[in-house]
């Protein structure tokens, strides 16, 4: 993987188009598990999502990524690249901020490796969200790692 | 030594500040004071603390020119 993780905006069908398109490269892969997370329109009563900002620890979100694919390439031999794109500024509901693709030889570690990626970018990766409601009145989100 | 603190996410927002340099910090443990009191609020709030990019826990050795973020807990995905 030679691009920075993080994107300032959503990311967009042209960023996801390109990077699927470059999948044709990966001649040694069998099998390629996509995980594309798209900002929810929660609604809580009165207050509904519109959009999240996003911010996020520059320096360290490509520290931690750098070890999330180095722990995943380890553990999961048949894993030939890990691709990981995170949303950084406004991303409104319905629009993408998280994107990841793990090209494996076979189909069991793309998928494992994938599913597994993701839950270690939402517990490591040092990326804040704020909630902007449809009144415009805002609020601090954390994970639940359940 | 000189150490630059950063703020993420809420404590950003609370202390009104993304940064702050500190000069003539002579521990963590006094510089975790100083911050402590320039921004009283982050006290209200959960956050862990990594220097130079990596989570520290206890009272770890600092060296000039380290960075010091205050992280609340991550909410990214």
């Amino acid at each position: 993987m030679s691009h920075k993780i993080l994107v300032n905006g959503p990311i967009t069908q042209e960023i996801v188009s390109s990077i699927i398109a470059k999948l044709a490269e990966k001649k040694n892969a069998g099998g390629h598990s996509v995980f594309i997370g798209q900002v929810r329109a929660d609604d809580f009563g009165a207050r509904r999502v519109k959009a999240i900002e996003y911010s996020a620890y520059e320096n360290m979100v490509e520290a931690e990524a750098g070890k999330i694919i180095k722990s995943l390439s380890e553990e999961f031999n048949d894993v030939k690249s890990i691709d990981i794109l995170h949303s950084t500024g406004i991303v409104m509901a319905g629009e993408i901020s998280l994107l990841v693709i793990v090209s494996a030889g076979h189909r069991h570690h793309a998928i494992s490796a994938c599913s597994k990626a993701v839950e270690m970018i939402k517990a490591s990766l040092p990326v804040w969200k704020k909630e902007i409601y449809e009144d415009n009145s805002a609020g601090w989100k954390e994970n639940s790692l359940a | 030594m000189e150490i630059q603190v950063l703020f993420f996410g809420v404590l950003a927002e609370v202390t009104k500040t993304a940064f702050k340099h500190y000069r003539g910090v002579t521990s963590f443990g006094e510089l975790k004071m100083r911050v402590g009191d320039d921004f009283p609020e982050i006290a209200h709030y959960n956050f862990r603390i990594a220097v130079n990019n990596e989570l520290v826990n206890g009272d770890p050795l600092l060296k000039d020119g380290d960075e010091v973020a205050y992280m609340p807990p991550f909410a990214g995905g």
